[in-house]
């Protein structure tokens, strides 16, 4: 198999827009061609991610929109649906698609557009990623999910829900170093503590937002790479799935999916998780960050909680974790994360990530999960 | 002609009867909430229904406060995670329990309960309790 690596990377900046998706992912692609100064002809395959379009936008066939918007009409596109996942798999087979040798250049990215409807209406359309039989009809809602996650890790294991706002507080503070941010604004334990409960145990500040967005990447082949400024090389990339029920899973207080999307692109790698300099990883929630740095292995299964609260995951700490401020402060809309947080982890491993640098990061990982937690993908970078 | 012994159809009219219905597998004796086409443990497709008793306890809770549009009439309203006696796990939406009595381990008992004309799955407090 080839090596392939990033070459460019654009993200817009989240929060409320009066665009389209398509609109929004144009923005970030042109940013991503620019930043790897390549032409848009070089384009061969346009791998996209994008959820509900067709609910918010009453918009499918979203790969070919996204394409024309962007000014590549007749490049072959794909459109991923893995929940909130959807543009880390759409990297994963683009990533597969130049190993392979079918490519020299492919364009990855993603954009969601969730703001122009109600809350209401976006949290029924979240719902939709849970089982339509079982779940929905019992009004289960994404805060239901992770909080029945949550209760779970705190029976388990005594983490606690100071705990969790730590994650909160700790991305809120990253954020503020993130000029594309959707909360660009510190917060306290106690706003979080005194915020009111969603889902018990999760409170409004346990939460991401909702949020409009787009992202892209650039892709290359070893060749094309080599005559870039600052190639960022894909050491590993893996997916995992679960079981889709919740009563299916054996342990709500962990996630296989992360466990073995995580085993396998360590083994890919030839890394473990002593070696990774910088994460960005699934914050959905504020107990989806604790659970997945145990389920990546950084702590033991239950040491998750504690890890925050004592800053080990905090710029200056001993494994920064979100940098950008992650899903909470950064936001999430949700076809374009993957690739965002993909961007991130590449801006880091350049040095170029400004006030919120982890110093002399060479390795990053990134973490991005789907849905109720039936959907993972794992991928970690390098420089030379 | 390999159809599950128990659609999803089958499944919630029999919760609509007072129910819960699970597969064992002839093969290994997996058992599995339905439907389900191959046995996930031996992957062969020996299924047999099983009737549970409903009896079982909380694994986990959440007490839903900002609910779909559906449902928004009914918040806050406590959904479970019970595994049954028999072993199988499911989410359900508790009944009949106040919301400061939930608790992990809790003893619940099955109910047929109906959200919007759907049958669902419903627990209420144990007759032991």
């Amino acid at each position: 198999m080839r090596r392939v690596a990033v070459i460019g990377v654009g993200v817009t900046k989240f929060g409320l827009h009066d665009r389209t998706s398509a609109e929004l992912f144009a923005e970030a692609a042109q940013d991503a061609l620019t930043d790897a100064a390549i032409p848009a002809t070089a384009i061969q395959a346009l791998y996209y991610g994008n959820v509900v379009g067709g609910e918010t936008e009453h918009q499918l066939h979203t790969g070919p929109q996204a394409a024309s918007v962007l000014g590549i009409p007749s490049v072959p596109t794909t459109r991923f649906e893995t929940a909130c996942a959807s543009s880390h798999a759409a990297f994963r087979h683009a990533v597969m698609e130049i190993a392979a040798g079918v490519s020299e250049v492919v364009l990855v990215g993603g954009a969601e557009r969730v703001l122009n409807v109600s809350t209401a209406e976006s949290t029924e359309y979240f719902a939709y990623a849970s089982d339509a039989v079982w779940e929905q009809p019992l009004g289960l809602t994404f805060p239901g999910v992770f909080a029945l996650i949550a209760r779970a890790h705190m029976e388990k294991y005594g983490t606690t829900e100071a705990q969790m706002a730590a994650v909160a507080v700790k991305n809120h503070r990253h954020g503020a170093l993130n000029p594309k941010a959707q909360f660009q604004k510190q917060i306290t334990i106690d706003q979080v503590l005194r915020s009111a409960y969603v889902a018990d145990p999760l409170k409004l500040f346990d939460c991401c937002p909702f949020s409009d967005g787009g992202a892209a990447l650039v892709l290359a082949s070893e060749e094309v790479a080599r005559r870039h400024r600052k190639p960022v090389w894909v050491l590993g990339s893996a997916a995992a799935s679960d079981w889709m029920l919740l009563g299916d899973k054996r342990d709500l207080s962990r996630v296989p999916a992360t466990e073995r999307a995580a085993a396998a692109a360590y083994r890919q790698s030839g890394l473990g998780p002593r070696d990774v300099d910088v994460v960005e990883l699934h914050d959905c929630f504020t107990i989806a960050e604790i659970v997945a740095t145990e389920g990546l292995g950084l702590f033991e299964p239950g040491a998750g909680g504690r890890a925050a609260e004592a800053g080990r995951t905090s710029l200056g700490g001993e494994i920064p974790v979100n940098p950008s401020g992650g899903l909470k402060a950064k936001g999430h809309p949700i076809g374009a994360t993957g690739a965002a947080q993909i961007a991130e982890i590449v801006t880091q491993i350049r040095g170029e990530a400004g006030p919120r640098q982890v110093d002399g990061a060479k390795t990053g990982l990134t973490h991005t999960l789907g849905g109720n937690t039936a959907t993972v993908l794992v991928s970690l970078f390098g420089r030379d | 002609m390999t159809e599950s012994p128990i659609t999803a159809r089958a499944f919630f009219e029999r919760v609509r009867a007072g129910q819960l219905t699970a597969l064992k597998c002839g093969s290994c004796g997996e058992l599995a909430i339905p439907p389900r086409q191959l046995c996930p443990a031996c992957h062969t497709q020996a299924w047999q229904p099983l009737d549970l008793r409903g009896e079982g306890t909380i694994a986990s809770f959440t007490i839903i406060r900002v609910a779909p549009r559906a449902h928004a009439g009914d918040a806050p309203y406590a959904l479970a995670v019970v595994k049954l006696r028999e072993g199988v796990s499911i989410l359900g939406r508790l009944v009949d329990i106040p919301l400061d009595k939930v608790g992990v381990g809790l003893p619940v008992r099955f109910r047929p309960l109906v959200i919007g004309n759907q049958a669902t799955v419903g627990f209420g407090p144990s007759s032991a309790a």
